[in-house]
């Protein structure tokens, strides 16, 4: 319940900050922009056209993460609106999942509303694309958002807004490469190599929720796939939550 | 320190005044043991004490002041008891429940020093919001949030965003957020700093209210008129220590209160032999002026000096028994002139034989000395 009022909060002052509204713009001009390019794109309009708007949706909603969700907490905590909470009946883990459950509310709406456009603009322009195939393909963007939202909690809690800005960023960077720093440690030699393979695996393992190659073809992925991507997505998020919870739980507020 | 794991029917004697009541006495609203706060700088590991060793007791329904110069560790209580920080030692109890669960604030209304709101919230978001977190439902959160914000004079505008809020209207903002889920206990830090009188008068007047509906009420100030007008039981802290417990109706009654008349013209007097020691007179330009120091009772005074055909230009207390035994207390620290009196610059020096005025108790002030229990009832306090 408390986490729920948290998050209502959460999910109201990030909605109400015209960076959303910023974002939401340029996702829309990123889709109007693709059809300046279709006819560049010899007879592939259309899988440009779903290419980049699934991208722009991802790319569009780390930005939000980075400008918003990485200043959640520390903002709070240097204009001190933080005190009017914590001196209340709550669990200091309830206030970080509240914080967590609003942000990833808010990412929901940014990347739910840009595939509507996304699929209203692909009607219109009568390409008859694959809805489920888009569906599958937003969903997935929503998950990898939420775990990146979920980083962004953690160094929020722990550290600066522009501090933990960097250390997300480059937690998706590093996330977006973890295939290849795993290909790369079996080329290893020695000890290195299950080292680099054990860093690879904790770190996010975002090449999971990247299914716009297929979107792009008008394909979908299997039910396999998108369970499995929902179960890493919930554990990865609930361990850097916790992780999150158990530096914050000690933390002074002077 | 009492085992807080201990079932409460263990505890007997509910209610009692033993010199070391227990933390789940019914009587009590706040209860601190050995509560310290230290800080570790990372990176020099130096050590800065916040808050060393205070024991303190608030009886349910007490207007609690909390004095002391900048750094003495008022904040800092305040902060420790509403989980804000993290004790180095130590406990305390709000209605019996330890400080570390977060249920123990379920009762609490907290005011913080210059409190901050989120901009982009209306006084009743933001209301609805303070009731919600401290368990109200939905609806009565958004009945009470209209109650309040009409109640501190901001209901005519409820849909104002708090950006457009003047530091006044945030500040009783603040206040209201305090009392919106009707708590038994209200921590205000500071709440009338930066206030301008009607704020002020305000802030006073909700105290008193609430203290008349029973609340507790613990608060720190810099304004000691403020305190004396509204506390039941003054705590003075210095140096992060429980120096002086102070009851301010005892001092209205016995304090050494200081009083200047000053007369016109240079009247040839010669004060009675009764009053020597107590009616001292000294230069004020042009004019005479008498200083009446003690317990002399100063109608008498002005009496004689009207009998005696001298005229009256005004009559000017000099600060009150409460900023005597706050200077006192914590006159160590104060900035010294060169070649000056002991007292400090903070405020008049005493009279030569002024005794420390009455109602204050010395309470462990001396670092390393035995730390004894300020027990502030009703009538008593036992160290």
């Amino acid at each position: 319940m408390i986490a729920v009022l948290v998050a209502r909060n959460t999910f109201r002052e990030a909605t109400r900050d015209r960076v959303i509204a910023g974002v939401i713009g340029a996702g829309l001009v990123l889709l109007l922009a693709t059809q300046v390019l279709s006819p560049l794109a010899m007879g592939e309009g259309e899988r440009l056209t779903v290419d980049l708007g699934l991208s722009g949706i991802s790319l569009l909603g780390i930005l939000v993460t980075l400008l918003v969700g990485t200043s959640l907490v520390a903002k709070e905590i240097e204009r001190r609106t933080i005190y009017n909470l914590l001196s209340r009946p709550i669990a200091r883990p309830h206030y970080l999942l509240g914080k967590w459950i609003g942000m990833t509310a808010t990412l929901w709406v940014v990347a739910g509303g840009l595939g509507l456009a996304l699929w209203g603009l692909l009607l219109v322009r009568g390409y008859g694309h694959n809805a489920l195939s888009l569906l599958q393909s937003v969903y997935l963007a929503g998950l990898e958002l939420a775990l990146v939202a979920a980083l962004a909690v953690m160094f929020s809690a722990l550290s600066t807004p522009v501090l933990s800005a960097l250390y997300t960023l480059g937690a998706v960077l590093i996330g977006q490469w973890s295939d290849d720093l795993r290909a790369y440690s079996a080329k290893l030699p020695g000890a290195l190599s299950p080292v680099l393979h054990a860093a690879a695996n904790l770190v996010p393992n975002l090449p999971l929720f990247n299914m716009r190659t297929l979107a792009a073809n008008g394909d979908t992925t299997t039910l396999l796939h998108l369970g499995l991507a929902s179960a890493y997505a919930l554990v990865y998020c609930a361990c850097v939550l916790s992780l999150a919870a158990a530096a914050f739980e000690s933390r002074d507020f002077k | 320190m009492q085992n807080t794991t201990r079932p409460a029917e263990v505890w007997p004697g509910a209610g009692s005044k033993a010199a070391d009541p227990n933390p789940m006495d019914a009587n009590l609203a706040i209860c601190v043991r050995g509560l310290a706060k230290h800080y570790r700088s990372p990176w020099t590991l130096r050590v800065a004490r916040g808050l060393e060793g205070l024991d303190l007791d608030v009886e349910r329904g007490q207007v609690l002041g909390l004095l002391g110069p900048n750094g003495a560790g008022k904040t800092t209580t305040l902060k420790l008891l509403t989980g804000l920080l993290k004790p180095s030692r130590g406990n305390a109890w709000l209605l019996g429940v330890p400080i570390a669960e977060p249920k123990s604030r379920r009762a609490l209304g907290f005011l913080p020093e210059q409190p901050y709101f989120y901009d982009y919230l209306t006084g009743v978001e933001y209301l609805e919001l303070a009731g919600g977190l401290s368990g109200l439902p939905g609806i009565e959160a958004h009945e009470r949030a209209r109650h309040w914000l009409g109640r501190v004079g901001l209901g005519d505008r409820p849909r104002l965003l708090l950006r457009k809020y003047s530091k006044g209207m945030l500040q009783r903002l603040g206040l209201a957020a305090a009392l919106v889920h009707d708590p038994q206990i209200l921590i205000l830090d500071e709440p009338m700093s930066g206030l301008d009188p009607y704020g002020r008068r305000d802030v006073r007047e909700l105290i008193l209210e609430q203290h008349a509906r029973g609340v507790t009420v613990l608060f720190s100030s810099h304004i000691l008129p403020d305190v004396e007008s509204v506390a039941d039981r003054v705590a003075i802290l210095h140096r992060g220590r429980l120096v002086r417990a102070v009851e301010p109706r005892d001092l209205s009654a016995g304090a050494a209160r200081r009083v200047i008349i000053r007369c016109e013209g240079a009247p040839i007097l010669e004060i009675p032999p009764g009053w020597r020691g107590r009616v001292a007179r000294r230069p004020g330009g042009s004019d005479s002026e008498f200083e009446v120091s003690g317990t002399l009772e100063i109608n008498s005074v002005l009496d004689w000096l009207v009998r005696s055909g001298v005229k009256i230009r005004a009559v000017t207390p000099q600060g009150t028994g409460l900023e005597e035994i706050f200077l006192s207390a914590t006159e160590e620290d104060a900035p010294r002139p060169q070649g000056g009196t002991p007292h400090g610059q903070g405020g008049p020096p005493r009279l030569a034989g002024t005794a420390p005025p009455g109602g204050a108790q010395p309470v462990g002030g001396a670092p390393g000395a035995p730390q004894g229990v300020a027990r502030l009832e009703h009538g008593r306090k036992v160290a």
